[in-house]
């Protein structure tokens, strides 16, 4: 805005009444333009003036506001560059339109009018350099990131989530099945000599989908998770069995978590069973045994609702990424900050009240160590939720987005490992069941990675941290 | 100061909110009741269903009772055991009947050799 000061001295005394054009201008007169040559030096006599500057994404900064007796124009006659701001009217003005002819010929007979620009301009270039310095502290606290803000938000979930389990109804224990007795294992080569020998009965562990799927021949298939409903069906069945009361009992259809096999034979034991043993190779028994196998089939799709349409919306992200402009817009950053936040925190308040149904999904995928599904089963939703609404309320956006795109990868790596092994699951990512696993949804979840990846780079509007809460110094 | 406080109190704000919203659900009122099993099982007799109006509901075979939490979501009842498993129960004729899903999954019509269906008995809970 080198072209706009806002005069101090009265433009009588200056001897700047005698000269010029008056003219009357009308509100939203658009006066001088950004870039334009300049040609003219005005003076306002009534009315009020707004002075802006505009960027190639429209993107509009208001600089100042110019009233009665102030003039501007003069910085751009005096250099001969191109205005470097916009001026128009705010009120129906009237302004004193000075040629440069005019100006020139003004300030050769007018040592004072001279003396006042000079004065203008060298206050002006030390706002300026002020005014540089603090937009550039600003930006450099904008787009810091540090260590500090990811330790925030983790530290923020695993507390949360720590604290609420223990006063939730349905709280889990951290790590499933800690301090209980172990249970007797066999080796594969013996249990399939007992399979052999007719000695032993093999009950599946796994959801029945699973099952159905792929399972030893002759099995049983009692899911662990249905244990306290289906055991009484389970153990009749077995009654009415002949021969198998002195028969061991084979639990099969762990996975890495070994969740299934090993806490299904806990059980039954605790219910008196004698002779209750579980594979200790517990991916081997596919290779060993004679294998009863089905087609894979998908499970069953339910309608999720809102939240079926909500999860489309990302995927327009592959055609915005197209148009630079829009790529670059903050204001995309605003709306995928939105976006993911609120979708982010409808994920977690699916998973949040009830981690044991959120632990059995992610057990599901088969990747996570037995240590570690019940602390990722609790924490991750409380993270999902802090991410969401640290997104939302423009704290800490940029390590927001790096987390939230972080888990959508890790969601990818599951929905692959679960695509390309033909697993029978439900997704686990917003409805409980029904929620099929498929490409459709890999692709939007990699739609959301590119929504935090686009957050990362060009977020910068309706933050509320800007600036504030940097631990760490950093020179500029 | 004033602006942490206020950043904190719209934190806190929005979760609280969220944990309610997210608790409040479909009116349990119009499937509470106790049903009965149409066929017997394990050879002791009718699975008592009892579905209370707070939530909490019981499953019962031969003297042996389970204890589940429930809620209503699309029109359909989802039964929630203690060690994470879930129940999908399809109601029909107004809620007299209901059908229970006995894979954990959810299926399009209850598969014929895993279903459980129910018959109402008395209504509320």
């Amino acid at each position: 805005m080198e072209d706009t000061k806002k005069g101090t001295g009265e433009p009588a005394a200056l001897k700047i009444g005698q000269i010029g054009l008056e003219v009357n201008v009308p509100a939203g007169t658009r006066i001088v333009s950004q870039g334009e040559a300049p040609e003219f030096f005005y003076v306002i006599r009534t009315g009020r003036l707004r002075v802006f500057r505009e960027t190639e994404d429209r993107i509009r900064t208001e600089l100042t506001e110019l009233g009665p007796d102030n003039y501007f124009g003069e910085v751009a006659l005096v250099t001969g560059q191109p205005r470097t701001a916009s001026v128009e009217a705010a009120v129906d003005s009237k302004l004193v339109k000075v040629s440069k002819e005019e100006f020139d010929r003004l300030l050769d007979q007018n040592p004072q009018l001279a003396r006042h620009i000079i004065q203008q301009l060298a206050g002006w270039l030390v706002a300026g350099d002020r005014r540089l310095e603090t937009e550039v502290v600003h930006q450099v606290k904008l787009r810091q990131i540090s260590w500090f803000d990811y330790v925030l938000m983790i530290g923020i979930s695993i507390v949360l989530a720590l604290v609420f389990n223990i006063y939730n109804d349905n709280r889990i224990p951290l790590i499933q099945g800690w301090g209980l007795p172990s249970v007797p294992e066999i080796t594969v080569g013996k249990a399939v000599q007992l399979y052999r020998e007719n000695k032993a009965v093999f009950v599946d562990a796994r959801k029945s989908a699973f099952y159905d799927q792929e399972h030893i021949k002759g099995s049983m298939n009692l899911p662990e998770i249905l244990f306290d409903i289906m055991y009484p069906m389970f153990h009749f069945t077995l009654e009415q069995t002949p021969g198998v009361k002195d028969k061991t009992l084979v639990v099969y259809g762990g996975t890495i978590s070994r969740r299934m096999d090993v806490d299904l034979a806990r059980r039954f034991i605790s219910k008196g069973l004698k002779n209750v043993v579980v594979m200790n190779d517990y991916w081997a028994w596919p290779q060993v045994f004679p294998i009863v196998k089905r087609p894979p089939k998908a499970a069953p799709t339910m309608p999720l609702g809102w939240a079926g349409i909500l999860e489309w919306i990302p995927v327009s992200i592959f055609l915005l990424i197209l148009i630079p402009p829009i790529r670059r817009s903050p204001y995309l950053s605003v709306f995928g900050r939105v976006f993911l936040g609120a979708i982010f925190i409808a994920f977690a308040l699916s998973k949040i009240m009830r981690p044991a149904v959120f632990a059995l999904n992610v057990v599901d995928y088969g990747m996570m160590p037995a240590w570690g599904v019940n602390l990722w089963a609790l924490i991750l939703p409380w993270a999902e939720l802090v991410c969401g609404l640290f997104l939302i309320l423009g704290i800490r956006t940029r390590a927001a987005a790096t987390l939230i795109g972080a888990m959508n990868i890790i969601f990818i790596a599951g929905l692959v490992h679960a695509i390309l092994n033909h697993m029978p699951i439900n997704c686990g990512c917003v409805g409980e069941v029904g929620e099929p696993v498929n490409w459709v949804k890999v692709m939007k979840n990699v739609a959301m990675v590119l929504m935090c990846v686009q957050i990362f780079l060009y977020d910068r509007f309706f933050v509320l941290d800007r600036g504030g809460f940097i631990l760490r110094d950093r020179k500029i | 100061m004033k602006k942490e406080f206020l950043k904190t109190a719209a934190f806190l704000g929005v979760i609280i909110v969220g944990l309610v919203l997210a608790g409040c659900g479909e009116s349990r009122t119009p499937f509470a009741g106790t049903y009965k099993s149409v066929e017997t099982y394990a050879g002791k007799g009718n699975i008592a269903l009892d579905l209370k109006e707070d939530g909490r509901g019981t499953w019962s075979l031969g003297g042996k009772t389970v204890e589940f939490t429930w809620l209503i979501n699309e029109g359909k009842v989802f039964i929630y055991t203690k060690t994470g498993g879930i129940l999908v129960v399809t109601p029909s004729q107004g809620g007299k009947m209901l059908s229970a899903d006995m894979t954990g999954e959810w299926h399009p019509g209850c598969p014929p050799n895993s279903c459980v269906t129910f018959m109402r008995v008395t209504e509320g809970g």
